[in-house]
């Protein structure tokens, strides 16, 4: 009996595009189907733990006016004094401000350590980054984020903005001018 | 006649995903439940070949599921997999005691939940 199967980045056996197919469209079509804000919420908390292996995670909202991150939500992990700009630094920052997710790729020193393994992604309405949401530690049976991960990333970025702050919150941020850079 | 699955999940997203690589990548029909309680009265009602069940859902959870289903006489043998967050081994052997035959880690890999599947129902 196999009592443990883990899974393991990186690898590619068959049908496997197929599967990471399914999985985008089911976090799509989850995003899409959010009946309202703690629903969409839910759905990227689904999404990341499901799909990414994750359970400490949160969404900084921006404030451009103030030039700051704000706790939007969080889940596994009190962010309240969570450093993001350290945490990303200021090259980090200045790509997740252009749209690119900045992922920091750790290293496993044992099966009981969790991974340092971080992920930022920009939350996107109209070429803007309104949000960032950040992905912290990995569950001890993920090993790393792969290449399939990078896709659904991409998918958050840029489809998760309207279900999370609706059409009001995101075309407020677009009116708001240029980003803030680090 | 298709082999039938009952997929176990309170998350919209884990249950769409499991249930659309079952029907993409399987014959296997398949039914759902969001709870351990409906899992239960769902296994009794459908008679599944196999329950794909998570552990940590609202008003009943996989382990309890899984030693309901395994005190009734007409779900007794069906095989259960839970899926779960939690790697463990306590964690596991809790799983095996409440009665599961076998246990799969999120984040699933489609290929070889695929794979474990069909040990228990063939292709």
């Amino acid at each position: 009996m196999n009592r443990s199967r883990k899974n393991v980045a990186g690898t590619k056996p068959a049908g496997a595009e197929q599967i990471n197919d399914v999985r985008l469209q089911a976090a799509r079509k989850r995003l899409a189907e959010s009946k309202d804000q703690d629903d969409a919420i839910e759905g990227v908390r689904e999404i990341v733990a499901n799909f990414l292996g994750s359970e400490e995670m949160g969404l900084f909202r921006i404030d451009r006016r103030t030039a700051s991150f704000q706790v939007f939500w969080s889940f596994g992990i009190d962010l309240e004094e969570y450093d993001l700009l350290r945490a990303l630094g200021d090259a980090g920052l200045q790509r997740v401000m252009r749209g690119e997710c900045h992922v920091e790729f750790g290293t496993r020193e044992s099966s009981e350590v969790t991974s340092k393994a971080q992920a930022f992604v920009p939350i996107m309405v109209a070429d803007q980054t309104i949000a960032i949401l950040a992905i912290l530690r990995l569950l001890p049976q993920k090993a790393a984020f792969d290449r399939s991960d990078m896709e659904l990333f991409k998918l958050l970025s840029d489809e998760a903005a309207s279900p999370l702050f609706g059409r009001t919150g995101c075309a407020k941020a677009g009116n708001e001018g240029p980003g803030m850079s680090a | 006649m298709a082999k039938k699955v009952l997929v176990v999940d309170d998350s919209k997203t884990a249950l769409m995903m499991e249930r659309e690589i079952l029907e993409k990548r399987t014959s296997y029909q398949c039914v759902t439940a969001a709870d351990g309680q409906e899992a239960v009265e769902k296994a009794a009602q459908e008679h599944p070949d196999l329950v794909l069940m998570d552990v940590v859902m609202p008003r009943m959870n996989g382990f309890e599921a899984c030693k309901m289903m395994r005190q009734q006489a007409s779900t007794r043998e069906i095989p259960i997999v839970l899926v779960t967050t939690r790697s463990e081994e306590s964690y596991m052997e809790a799983g095996f005691q409440s009665g599961c035959n076998d246990y799969i880690t999120k984040p699933v890999n489609g290929t070889e939940l695929v794979a474990l599947l069909q040990s228990y129902l063939g292709e």
